[in-house]
């Protein structure tokens, strides 16, 4: 009895001893999971695509129906204020005809003006149109899905642009889906000028609605309403595409409000700038004499 | 072991399958779109909700490596360039280890207690993730949103963890040793 009593209190310890051994080995293979992360992003960057492409089918399924839920709502919304909407819109649109006359007149201008100076601008943005299938949002991540990848063209590092202005850039790519990082993702760094000084500086996120300025120079000069635009520099972004505007100047603390609205984004355009800059360099982007080929130059 | 029919087989394996496929979908739904104030940020955590509450009624189905491949997808579908691969199935290989240690506190006793409980390790869940996160990132991460997605998760317990809590309920009376026996108020396992 008293063997058998031993070898059921051993056996008793040895289960014990393995099943906290088990929780320790899963423990220990999440952290050497981050490690891996940490150590060769290539490899995590391949399983994040590969899991984007494998999840953006179902995701698109249930995208449809929730878009189309969306709009029927935001639809039922605007009835109610169908009069005032009009009657603002007919303002709106009288305002901005003699704004497009304005635009045609310094059109004309500019391209003679061009002519004079042979000035050569980059080369010229096509753009892809996607519909967002996922929201990669959390505390930590602000960014989306989308339904188009390497094969409609999109590379890493190309901006993405609503209607209103810059969302972000395209931060992975699968064969057909890809991830967006939006501006204000923490993450988020960007080159750019404060329209109405020329100013450079970098607009960096922090995971809140509103995104932060680091200016290169003094913060002098930069006030409230002052929009900000892509500045270009790195290559990758054309130049002067809206971000957002200043609401906020205080000493060394200047928030901007970005002009996208990333709470109901349906669609978005990615801009297939001819130069990828550093990201990738195109064989047929050398700026040098001749024109490129397979580039439209103007 | 008795010798089952071929739909006694499928049963068997859809009951087995049940709970991992529950917790696949909450992974994925963590990037549909929805658009919700409060709650699409809040679907990265529903997962651990199902998880807590799975362990809970039945950690066999549940197994720790799943969790871990589970909490490692929901990592990568999650991402951001930089975030750390891993802090989500470390979570969740936790939180059911900390069930598992606790089964006497947990069940058998009433809902408030449950909820309590998951209070207590959701919370201590979202802070180790905050916090490897910032550790990793090395960026003071704002707590405040992470704080919002963690009240909303506590609010919605009480909405889903009873639903979840059905898939017991149908369990026939032969299930392993493991879940019977703690199910069953005042009985003690050892």
């Amino acid at each position: 009895m008293a063997i058998r009593d031993d070898f059921e209190v051993a056996s008793g310890q040895v289960r014990v001893v393995l099943q906290r051994f088990a929780l320790g080995l899963l423990v220990l293979v999440a952290f050497a999971a981050m490690l891996i992360g940490k150590a060769d992003t290539v490899l995590v960057e391949n399983a994040r695509v590969l899991a984007l492409d494998l999840a953006s089918p179902a995701l698109e399924a249930i995208a449809r129906p929730v878009a189309a839920a969306n709009r029927t709502i935001a639809d039922l919304k605007e009835f109610a204020s169908l009069r005032e909407e009009n009657a603002r819109l007919r303002e709106e649109n009288s305002r901005l005809l003699s704004w497009q006359t304005a635009a045609r007149r310094l059109e004309n201008e500019n391209d003679r003006l061009r002519e004079l100076s042979q000035f050569r601008e980059g080369p010229e943005a096509s753009f892809i149109t996607a519909r967002i299938v996922g929201d990669s949002v959390s505390a930590y991540v602000r960014g989306a899905l989308l339904n188009v990848g390497r094969k409609a063209g999109v590379t890493t590092g190309q901006a993405v642009v609503t209607g209103e202005g810059l969302a972000g850039r395209v931060a992975e790519v699968g064969d057909n889906s890809a991830r967006v990082l939006f501006v204000t993702d923490v993450n988020s760094r960007l080159p750019v000028l404060v329209e109405r000084t020329r100013e450079r500086a970098i607009l960096v996120g922090d995971n809140s609605p509103q995104l932060r300025l680091n200016l290169l120079q003094g913060v002098a000069g930069v006030q409230r309403g002052d929009r900000i635009v892509t500045s270009g520099d790195g290559g990758s972004f054309p130049v002067g595409i809206p971000i957002g505007e200043v609401v906020q100047s205080s000493e060394g603390h200047i928030r901007i409000r970005p002009f996208a609205d990333f709470s109901r984004l349906e669609f978005v355009r990615v801009v297939n700038y001819g130069v990828t800059g550093l990201v990738t360099a195109p064989p047929s982007a050398t700026p040098a004499a001749g024109t490129p080929t397979g580039q439209k130059v103007r | 072991m008795r010798s089952d029919g071929l739909l006694a087989a499928l049963d068997r394996l859809g009951r087995y399958a049940l709970p991992g496929s529950v917790l696949l979908f909450f992974v994925v739904l963590t990037l549909a779109p929805l658009r919700v104030p409060y709650l699409s940020e809040t679907l990265p955590l529903l997962p651990v909700l199902v998880v807590f509450q799975f362990s809970l009624v039945t950690p066999e189905r549940l197994p720790g490596p799943l969790l871990l491949a589970m909490g490692i997808l929901l990592d990568l579908l999650l991402g951001g360039p930089g975030a750390p691969v891993g802090v989500s199935a470390l979570g969740f290989v936790m939180i059911r280890a900390a069930v598992m240690a606790n089964r006497r506190y947990l069940v058998g006793v009433p809902f408030l207690f449950q909820w309590i409980g998951f209070c207590l390790l959701s919370g201590a869940y979202v802070l180790i993730v905050w916090m490897l996160t910032a550790l990793w990132t090395w960026t003071a991460l704002e707590p405040g949103p992470a704080m919002i997605q963690y009240a909303v998760l506590i609010v919605i317990y009480p909405l889903l963890a009873p639903l979840l809590a059905r898939v017991r309920a149908r369990d026939p009376l032969n299930v392993p040793e493991l879940s019977r026996g703690t199910a069953r108020p005042g009985e003690t396992t050892s």
